[in-house]
């Protein structure tokens, strides 16, 4: 309103007469005691303001409320209460229809109602407003009892695991629903909720924060917050609590509400979460760590992609997920129509794990050799692969050591070999040079002693001679001519001739299933070969037991048991078992190098495996070792059946040329 | 004239030794292994010398050598080598420092060689 329009208004206001009641409102003034009498009987307290803000009527109910007498009241402003009351009712107050609201005074509720009155009759001093104060808080309190007590709410309380309180500090009362004790483990029976029994109730780290909130100092008008209790049982338990502060009229706070609801399971999930989350991002780390090239491709979409790789991925393959996606895995092939690559394809698309060695592409055009790995992740046993996680390995450094490896290797077997041979000849040229010198005097002065001598010669030079053939075998530059034999009638012989080393106390069993076993090879050689293996397995068994030579017929199909090695066909399996000192891991893998032996000295040239190893896949077979430390050991040699597939073509040898 | 206990497995390589030594005027008695040559040492011969081998069965030269050394017994040894199958051929140059022999001699051997290694032993 513009100020000069209010200073108008106030100077029309000042003109107005008090209020004077005419002939109609004499009668009602005749009838005065009657009205006051009335309005003084009901409960409500009545009070009449006039639009100059001044009370011009009150009851006694109205007086007792405010506690003053008429003389203070009437022709003053309202005050206390009634101020407050229209204040809020002058503003808003409609036409016609009361305006009727509730407000807490001083611990008690009062319903309001406000009319305003004698709105067609500003002759007659108006409009008023009448202010009628219900003290409802017998009812109130009913109603909240009630509603706390509501079969509905409680139950609805009980599922929400929620209870109500109200702290007045002015009358230091403390009100709990029904389920604030069955939150606490408690019964109002065996106790009264107070300020000092509830600290006792909160988890000792707690206490501080609930004090804090429960007091009307501090405390924000509203808000929550959590903390633990620990119920008389024991257990402990995390609570949330929401609250506001209660105001009584004059603005003044003087007590506190809220509701407490149980959020353990809450909590707990959520720290379940909170773990998990932090699982994701050390999983998430360790991927991002992992010397490992890892991406994972997703197969949810008709073409599948790629979806992440970590940074060994990218420094890997120069690839990121962006420059991957438009070709999906292919990006990575060298050769994209090999038969690596197919398999690839193949493995992702028929959802299936695959480890391979190929030739890979980096986005720059570099070729490099890597190990690849698929492996399907699947949301349900049985289902198509969601996903793949696919490992990229360059191979380029491991291959470089392994063929310095392979060098060193070569350059020890070498020098084994040199310094094996050496040995053997230098001692057979021994008695070479020692004993022609002294027969040289010998011939005419002691010729029976020159014969004996030049006999001694003889020997070693032949024994030289054996020794250098069983070089030559192993180095393969000696190739004797193969022809079609059967191998029961040379395996018997080679027996024979080996029961003659054999100590008493041995025997060599020979069992042959089925018949047959024509295989490309040369007799001398299956004699050389069934003697070593004979030789180990009696060496192996410290005198005692039985060597057993079994010859049998083995299919190896497309599908089945697999020998690695053999390619499908038919195979001659001849096999020497002994129950012996067997062989562990780090001697296996040095059986078939030359001049490797574990027997003591004078025991063997430690050719004999490697020899072995040399003849067999000179037929185009192999050789397996099956050992058990302190149990024994089996030596297989596969060979292939003459004129099978299998025999056509030789395995090379590795070392050959 | 000297009293030689000879330990060498192999029968060509021993006879050739023994011969050599008999044609210097020396007396040989042979052992195929150090557990034969230990017992030697033990029974009634008073050798003046021994001459082994290192790559033998049962009990090599290197264990026949320590256990010499270990009974006291101060005897010159020389040791006839032809290297060693599994380890560096330079393993046997050690053994004079380590295992007390006196002298190495490789094969194969002149007739000198092995007669100027004993009479250097012998002093």
């Amino acid at each position: 309103m513009p100020a000069r329009a209010k200073t108008l208004k106030r100077a029309r206001q000042r003109k107005v007469a008090p209020i004077r009641l005419r002939k109609p409102a004499s009668r009602r003034f005749a009838e005065r005691f009657s009205l006051e009498f009335f309005a003084d009987q009901i409960a409500a307290a009545i009070v009449v303001i006039d639009d100059r803000g001044k009370v011009v009527f009150a009851n006694a109910k109205a007086y007792g409320l405010l506690r003053l007498a008429p003389s203070a009241v009437l022709d003053e402003p309202p005050s206390g209460l009634i101020r407050i009351c229209y204040d809020r009712a002058r503003q808003r107050a409609p036409q016609g229809e009361p305006l009727v609201f509730e407000n807490y005074f001083a611990g008690r509720w009062f319903e309001v109602q406000a009319y305003r009155i004698g709105q067609d009759l500003p002759s007659q001093g108006g409009p008023y407003l009448l202010i009628s104060l219900a003290d409802i808080s017998d009812r109130k309190r009913r109603e909240f009892d009630t509603l706390e007590n509501m079969a509905g709410l409680e139950e609805a309380t009980r599922i929400a695991q929620m209870g109500t309180f109200r702290i007045d500090h002015t009358t230091h009362e403390i009100q709990w629903s029904p389920h604030m004790y069955i939150l606490h483990g408690v019964t109002p029976e065996r106790f009264r909720p107070t300020l000092n029994a509830y600290a006792a109730l909160v988890y000792p780290e707690d206490r501080e924060i609930v004090a804090r909130n429960m007091a009307l100092e501090g405390a924000s008008y509203e808000g929550g917050f959590q903390y633990r209790i620990v119920k008389p049982d024991g257990a402990l338990r995390w609570v949330n609590l929401d609250r506001r502060v209660l105001f009584d009229t004059d603005g003044e706070p003087y007590g506190v509400f809220g509701t407490v609801q149980d959020i353990t399971e809450t909590k707990q999930r959520e720290q379940e979460l909170q773990r998990l989350l932090r699982r994701n991002a050390i999983l998430y780390e360790a991927l991002e760590a992992s010397p490992i090239g890892v991406g994972v491709l997703s197969a949810e979409d008709e073409k599948p992609q790629f979806i992440y790789v970590n940074t060994a991925f990218q420094e890997t393959t120069l690839h990121s997920v962006d420059t991957l996606n438009p070709r999906g895995i292919v990006s990575l092939a060298a050769g994209p129509g090999s038969s690596e690559w197919q398999q690839v394809n193949g493995a992702i698309e028929s959802s299936q794990s695959l480890s391979i060695e190929l030739d890979c592409v980096r986005s720059d055009g570099a070729v490099f050799p890597a190990l690849i790995e698929i492996a399907p992740v699947r949301d349900h046993p049985g289902k198509p692969a969601s996903a793949f996680v696919i490992n990229v390995r360059d191979l380029t450094a491991d291959r470089q050591r392994a063929a310095v490896f392979l060098q060193s290797q070569k350059m020890e077997a070498l020098g084994q070999l040199s310094g094996g041979v050496a040995h053997e000849i230098n001692n057979l040229l021994q008695p070479v040079i020692a004993l022609s010198d002294l027969g040289r005097d010998a011939v005419t002065a002691d010729p029976p002693r020159a014969a004996r001598y030049l006999q001694v010669i003889g020997n070693s030079g032949r024994k030289a001679r054996d020794i250098v053939r069983q070089v030559l075998t192993f180095a393969r530059r000696d190739s004797p001519q193969l022809g079609e034999f059967e191998l029961v009638p040379l395996v018997e012989d080679a027996i024979n001739l080996a029961h003659k080393g054999v100590p008493p106390g041995m025997e060599i069993v020979f069992s042959v299933e089925g018949r047959g076993f024509k295989a490309v090879c040369s007799p001398t050689q299956v004699s050389q070969v069934v003697l070593n293996l004979i030789r180990n397995a009696v060496d192996a068994m410290n005198g005692i037991g039985t060597v057993e030579v079994a010859l049998r017929r083995r299919e190896i199909l497309e599908s089945g048991e697999q020998i690695k090695g053999l390619d499908p066909g038919t195979w001659f399996e001849l096999s020497v078992k002994d129950h012996g000192c067997g062989i562990d891991e780090t001697t296996r893998a040095r059986v078939f190098e030359p001049f490797f032996t574990t027997k003591p000295v004078g025991k063997g040239t430690g050719l004999g495996l490697s020899v072995v190893y040399s003849i067999v896949t000179g037929w185009g077979g192999t050789v397996e070792i099956d050992s058990q430390v302190d149990v024994g050991t089996r030596v297989m040699l596969y060979i292939p059946e003459a004129g099978s597939d299998s025999e056509q073509k030789p395995l090379e040898h590795a070392e050959g040329n | 004239m000297a009293h030689i206990l000879l330990v060498e497995d192999s029968p060509e390589v021993s006879m050739s030794v023994r011969e050599i030594l008999i044609s210097a005027g020396h007396s040989v008695e042979e052992a195929a292994n150090g557990q034969v040559g230990l017992s030697l040492l033990k029974g009634g011969s008073k050798f003046d010398i021994v001459i082994t081998d290192i790559w033998m069965p049962e009990m090599d030269g290197i264990a026949f050598l320590k256990q010499v050394r270990s009974a006291g017994n101060k005897i010159p040894v020389v040791v006839i080598s032809g290297g060693a199958p599994n380890a560096p051929l330079t393993y046997t140059a050690p053994l004079a420092s380590t295992f007390g022999a006196n002298v190495v001699v490789y094969k194969p051997f002149e007739k000198e060689e092995l007669l100027k290694a004993v009479a250097d032993v012998l002093g």
